[in-house]
């Protein structure tokens, strides 16, 4: 369709690309602009950074961050370190192959609400686990609304490990199979190509896998709101504390505007990463 | 970094298949025995819960409850305001899927068949909501609604969750249309279709696995949406997943309640799932289960 009438293009970006514009790009700007104290809710509008001060100043919203931070890159590590061995495994022929690669991936359709559910009734005071493991003499670490935030890591990993494993399994099954087969009759034993030729050639599939599981924890909201400790709260919960429990919108759009600053800046190195990706595998056409 | 690897002493080879073929079923054992772990013993203690009976209750050190019954679920299915949870919860999701198709089908076309300027910044936008946290979406456009007048109704939650659900469909479909010969829709087009025939003879039905896979998935995302209804619509606008916060969030956790709802929750989302990976490359799965 190289002669298409340049006319038809804006209605037909329209519906979809309108939408989005209205319902998202619009919200997003009046809350980047609010957070500035430009329309902001039940106040006049009047430029200032005083919201980003108070953000910054305040030791709860400080902590939030930190504490948010914190959660994503332990639960991007734990992900890893099991997404990783899953994913090569997977690339693997074994029994039962083809029912696993459809079994893992169940809890991408299981709400992060109902993987806090779960966490609380295994890891709980008085979980199942704990049940399991008292006539053994072991006793859990508090596990739900600790301080640590375990609960949370275990319940976000749970959801984002098949997530990861599907996009690294990509990668790891886009390595010529020659490679593998090169190294392996010359001696190379398995770990070593996990190390030295897998992961390396996956890396692109990896680094943007973890992008993805380390934005989705930080903007995480009903696991950390169910699981997590009173104090620090995740910057999440935090920004709805401060818009619904305390109305200061204005303060509540400020923390929005740095985490969106935060995805988007994650958003672009994803795509770059892709479809750098995209163009050195998939330009072989193979 | 192979450059090291031909170095290495060769090993001898002879048992090296044996081996490996014994290998492999450790790798079914493994993965199974985790699965077991990680998926299947969770989802039963989960159902346990659901099944307990009140009389006796399900107290430490009991790892199984003494005694079954059927009570909650008879209560849930019997109490109104979850019917009508789930009621409304099908029937927000069949909206945004009918909706997001509607929706995605010509800007779908646009980005696979129309070169233009400015296609990577639109296609970077277009994915953008997968991104930005629904807390973000859900707070900003809830402010928007609430001086709209759209905030705590369904036709809210419906607007909302459909910015959640357009951004992949737009990408499968646009997938799904790269693959349809531009000679066709030249022929057609020099054969004096209007643009609704085009669609409904040409581009619907050779496109419809896309949107099979693509609404499945949008049904799915909808009915398991929860950061942004519950902004948008909570507590008025009584979803499964905001009812089943209810349950969780409050000062009295009551899990067998919580247990059925989860049930309720998950199993239709299970099924479509297991329909839907009939459907679908591996990459659209990622792209519309994940942020792809």
């Amino acid at each position: 369709m190289r002669r298409q009438k340049p006319r038809n293009l804006p209605l037909l970006l329209a519906p979809g690309g309108g939408y989005l514009l209205i319902f998202f790009g619009i919200p997003l700007a009046l809350a980047i602009l609010g957070s500035f104290g430009i329309f902001t809710i039940g106040a006049p509008t009047r430029a200032t950074l005083d919201h980003y001060a108070e953000l910054f100043g305040t030791a709860a919203i400080r902590d939030s961050i930190y504490f948010s931070v914190y959660l994503s890159v332990a639960q991007t590590l734990l992900c890893l370190i099991v997404s990783l061995p899953l994913a090569v495994m997977l690339d693997q022929k074994f029994h039962g192959r083809a029912f696993f690669r459809a079994l893992y991936k169940v809890p991408l359709v299981v709400p992060g609400i109902v993987a806090a559910f779960i966490v609380m009734t295994l890891f709980d005071r008085g979980g199942i686990a704990q049940r399991l493991l008292a006539p053994v003499g072991l006793v859990l670490p508090k596990l739900v609304r600790d301080e640590w935030g375990l609960g949370i890591i275990i319940a976000m990993a749970w959801k984002n490990v098949p997530l990861m494993t599907l996009i690294v399994g990509g990668s790891i099954a886009a390595i010529p199979r020659d490679i593998l087969a090169v190294a392996r009759t010359l001696g190379a034993n398995p770990l070593r190509i996990f190390f030295l030729m897998q992961i390396p050639l996956a890396l692109p599939g990896i680094t943007a896998a973890t992008l993805l599981v380390f934005i989705d924890s930080m903007g995480a909201f009903a696991i950390p709101n169910l699981l997590g400790p009173i104090y620090p709260l995740t910057l999440s919960v935090q920004m709805y504390e401060s818009a619904f429990g305390e109305n200061k919108w204005a303060l509540t759009q400020a923390m929005g505007t740095v985490l969106s600053l935060v995805s988007i800046a994650v958003l672009l190195s994803y795509y770059a990463i892709t479809r750098r990706a995209r163009l050195a595998y998939g330009g072989a056409g193979r | 970094m192979s450059a090291a690897l031909p170095l290495t002493a060769t090993q001898g080879n002879p048992t090296r298949g044996r081996r490996a073929r014994h290998g492999l079923n450790w790798i079914t054992a493994g993965l199974y025995g985790s699965a077991f772990l990680a998926l299947f013993l969770p989802l039963l203690v989960a159902f346990l819960w659901s099944v307990v009976d009140p009389a006796t209750g399900w107290f430490a050190p009991d790892i199984v409850p003494r005694s079954v019954s059927l009570h909650h679920w008879q209560q849930a299915l019997g109490d109104p305001s979850i019917i009508r949870s789930i009621v409304l919860s099908l029937l927000i999701s069949t909206v945004v899927t009918a909706l997001t198709g509607i929706l995605a089908l010509p800007t779908a076309f646009a980005l696979a068949k129309i070169p233009f300027r400015w296609k990577r910044a639109v296609e970077i936008f277009i994915l953008a909501p997968l991104i930005v946290p629904g807390i973000i979406i859900g707070i900003g456009v809830g402010t928007l609604f609430l001086r709209l007048g759209l905030a705590y109704t369904v036709i809210g939650v419906i607007l909302v969750q459909t910015i959640g659900t357009l951004p992949f469909m737009i990408r499968i479909l646009a997938a799904t249309f790269e693959g349809i010969p531009d000679d066709l829709l030249h022929a057609a087009r020099t054969l004096g279709a209007t643009p609704a025939k085009l669609a409904r003879h040409i581009l619907i039905p050779l496109a419809w696995p896309g949107f099979i896979a693509g609404g499945l998935l949008s049904f799915i995302r909808s009915f398991e949406e929860f950061d942004k209804t519950f902004i948008v619509g909570a507590p008025i606008v009584q979803t499964i997943t905001v009812k089943l916060w209810s349950y969780l969030g409050g000062k009295l956790i009551i899990f067998p309640n919580a247990a059925v709802l989860t049930f309720i929750l998950i199993m239709p989302m299970v099924i479509i799932f297991f329909l839907a990976e009939r459907f679908l490359r591996e990459d659209v799965l990622a792209a519309g289960m994940g942020k792809l």
